[in-house]
């Protein structure tokens, strides 16, 4: 059981984590249908770090929802580690989801009044791991983050920083191929945004895990290998970060390129 | 995710919500112990009834003289005396389901032991008497064949009687004296308590009936006031009634179209009549309690349904981490049982606390049984699957984007 989730998060590297032809997505509302996504392609390689950005309403958080399994496409298709995930029902959407995404989000979404190991051990609860395995990975998480003192600290004894590095290390307790952070660093201050942004580039770098960040803050969106800007529920800018833009931390492919 | 670790999780997130949880097990705890103290109220007053069939005697047929009639007006039942010891002696031997037959007399009297004196019903019978009404001596012996061949001067006293004359001295071996003859205590019977009737069986002496009729009371020594019989088995008791029918009829020489001069009762249709009204009642009592016990699983569904609200978002973190609607559905109905089936379990204690401190105030009696509280407990966990159900459904079928996006 385990060996099978090793395999499935172990694709051949060639495959990109992530590939959507004509993803759509529509809503009801009121007897109008509404199209908060119209239609894009795209492909995000293995340990890209990818920065999407646009205005609220411009799609790029139903986009997200969609690459995290949260949601369901109404149109085209949604191809994750090369596995067709565009008509999965709940459950199997659910099950991809605990094994190959990871979730940061801008308030932590931490279960209050449960302690920060608790916290970390929740996705390996779902995904059916032993007690005395879930614990010894969530401590091994918890001091990877630097947070190896405050395994019994629930979030509301921890700092901002401290939250979403607990949210972190959940995020990535699974092993998964794909770190979706919306608005991550909303809720810090600048000292901890830097830091939370250099633990993701060195995540893409060292780990090869892909990381798609979703903010509308330009110096944090320049810290991404590539931009994709949302408007209107299509693609209207897809490549690097524009040269004005300040990224807060510097990555390896910063390296070259004019400052 | 295992049951029990749902479980562990379940009393996790109940403990930290500890007024919540106890005011919502509250309604279960009132409902199971009304359930329990109720039934339990009922049960007793079937045992109650159980057991004063048992006192008195099994399988009892009593033979009653008929009335005297003056002038086509008929005096009370058993005012004439028409039955004789040939009667019975004839019923003894010629109704095959009958297996023990016991004549007695009886007359009111004081009784006297030193300055002490009680008035109550003497009765005179034979040894067969103890058999039929199955009634045995807590200390000496009864008289036997020979006490009543003789006409001995013995007697045996029940409790009431003794307690009234001794207080705290054995009564063995004293003579007392009724109705100016002095009668040697040989016996005092076990209590018996309140008969059907309701009257204190205990409150009387025995006496050889021979005694009686020669030593005590004046008249004929064939004439008998009341024939105690048992019948050979309980499905044995209407055959036995209509052969005795058929007996004393030929004897007292009645014309086919002439009424009975006698009467045949079978106490246990009255005892029976008494179990019917206590059964009744132990369904009345349980039905109301059964009401509160639904009242308080309402009270679950309610709890767990403003929880789902409260939770959605803790709903919508769990689908994010890969939580299936199959394990939040779960979740959320290991909670509701756990709160039922806990307040079941406190429920039975404090609904057995409760009818014992019911008997003692009131005096009624009461008997707990582990059955009700078996059922109880399953009833209350029930009670947490079908309250917790839709709240746990609801929680199951949340939209995850939606859920997360809930403040």
């Amino acid at each position: 059981m385990a060996n099978d989730v090793q395999h499935a998060a172990m694709p051949p590297a060639s495959v990109p984590v992530i590939r959507t032809v004509a993803l759509a997505r529509a809503f009801a509302l009121g007897g109008q249908v509404v199209r908060a996504l119209g239609g894009v392609s795209l492909q995000i390689e293995r340990g890209a770090f990818v920065a999407i950005v646009g205005a609220s309403g411009s799609g790029k958080s139903t986009f997200m929802n969609l690459l995290g399994l949260l949601d369901h496409p109404t149109g085209g298709q949604l191809f994750v580690d090369g596995v067709d995930a565009s008509h999965l029902d709940r459950d199997a959407r659910a099950r991809i989801r605990g094994a190959k995404v990871g979730f940061v989000f801008q308030g932590f979404n931490l279960l209050d009044r449960t302690s920060a190991l608790e916290n970390v051990e929740l996705p390996m609860m779902y995904a059916g791991v032993g007690r005395a395995q879930r614990r010894t990975r969530a401590v091994a998480a918890l001091q990877a983050m630097g947070l190896g003192d405050r395994l019994e600290h629930v979030p509301s004894q921890l700092s901002g920083g401290q939250q979403q590095r607990v949210a972190i290390a959940r995020a990535l307790v699974n092993r998964p191929s794909l770190l979706l952070a919306d608005e991550p660093t909303g809720n810090l201050d600048s000292a901890t945004t830097r830091e939370v942004l250099a633990l993701f580039v060195q995540l893409a770098v060292e780990q090869g895990i892909t990381v798609i960040l979703v903010t509308h803050e330009h110096d944090v969106a320049a810290v991404a290998q590539r931009v994709v800007e949302f408007r209107d529920g299509v693609v209207v800018h897809d490549g690097l970060p524009p040269p004005e833009w300040q990224p807060v931390v510097q990555a390896p492919w910063h390296a070259g390129r004019v400052a | 995710m295992s049951l029990f670790t749902l479980l562990r999780v379940a009393l996790r997130l109940l403990r930290r919500n500890k007024l919540r949880s106890a005011l919502t097990v509250l309604g279960i705890v009132i409902g199971v112990a009304a359930v329990i103290a109720m039934v339990a109220l009922g049960r007793g007053a079937q045992s109650n009834v159980a057991s004063q069939i048992a006192s008195l005697g099994a399988n009892l047929i009593l033979v009653l003289p008929g009335a005297t009639q003056t002038a086509g007006v008929k005096g009370a039942q058993g005012s004439s005396s028409n039955l004789t010891r040939g009667d019975i002696a004839a019923l003894g031997r010629e109704v095959p389901t009958i297996s023990a037959v016991a004549p007695t007399n009886r007359v009111s009297g004081q009784i006297v032991y030193g300055d002490a004196n009680w008035s109550t019903s003497i009765f005179g019978s034979t040894p067969a008497y103890f058999d039929v009404r199955q009634w045995k001596v807590a200390r000496g012996a009864t008289f036997g064949d020979g006490e009543e061949l003789t006409a001995a001067k013995v007697c045996v006293l029940g409790q009431t009687v003794a307690d009234n004359l001794f207080g705290d001295q054995d009564p063995i071996g004293q003579t007392v004296r009724a109705r100016n003859v002095p009668l040697r205590v040989i016996g005092v019977l076990e209590p018996k308590g309140q008969s059907v009737m309701g009257n204190d069986q205990d409150d009387t002496v025995l006496v050889p009936l021979a005694t009686l009729q020669q030593r005590m009371i004046g008249g004929s020594r064939e004439t008998v006031g009341t024939a105690l019989v048992a019948a050979t088995g309980p499905d044995t008791i209407d055959a036995a009634m209509a052969d005795m029918r058929a007996v004393l009829r030929q004897r007292h020489h009645l014309q086919p179209d002439d009424d009975d001069d006698f009467s045949l009762r079978n106490m246990q249709d009255i005892a029976k009549a008494n179990a019917e009204v206590a059964d009744v009642l132990t369904v009345l009592l349980g039905a109301v309690a059964g009401v509160s016990l639904l009242v308080g699983g309402i009270g679950v569904m309610n709890i767990m349904l403003v929880s789902v609200t409260e939770r959605t978002r803790e709903i919508g973190i769990r689908m994010s981490v890969g939580a299936r609607s199959r394990d939040i559905l779960l979740q959320f109905l290991v909670e509701a049982v756990a709160l039922s089936t806990l307040g079941g379990a406190l429920g039975i204690g404090i609904g057995a606390i409760a009818a014992s401190v019911l008997q003692r105030t009131t005096g009624w009696p009461t008997l707990f049984d582990p059955q009700t509280a078996a059922v109880a407990v399953a009833v209350s966990a029930s009670i947490g699957v079908f309250f917790g159900f839709y709240p746990a459904r609801t929680a199951s079928r949340l939209d995850p984007v939606e859920a997360l996006r809930h403040e």
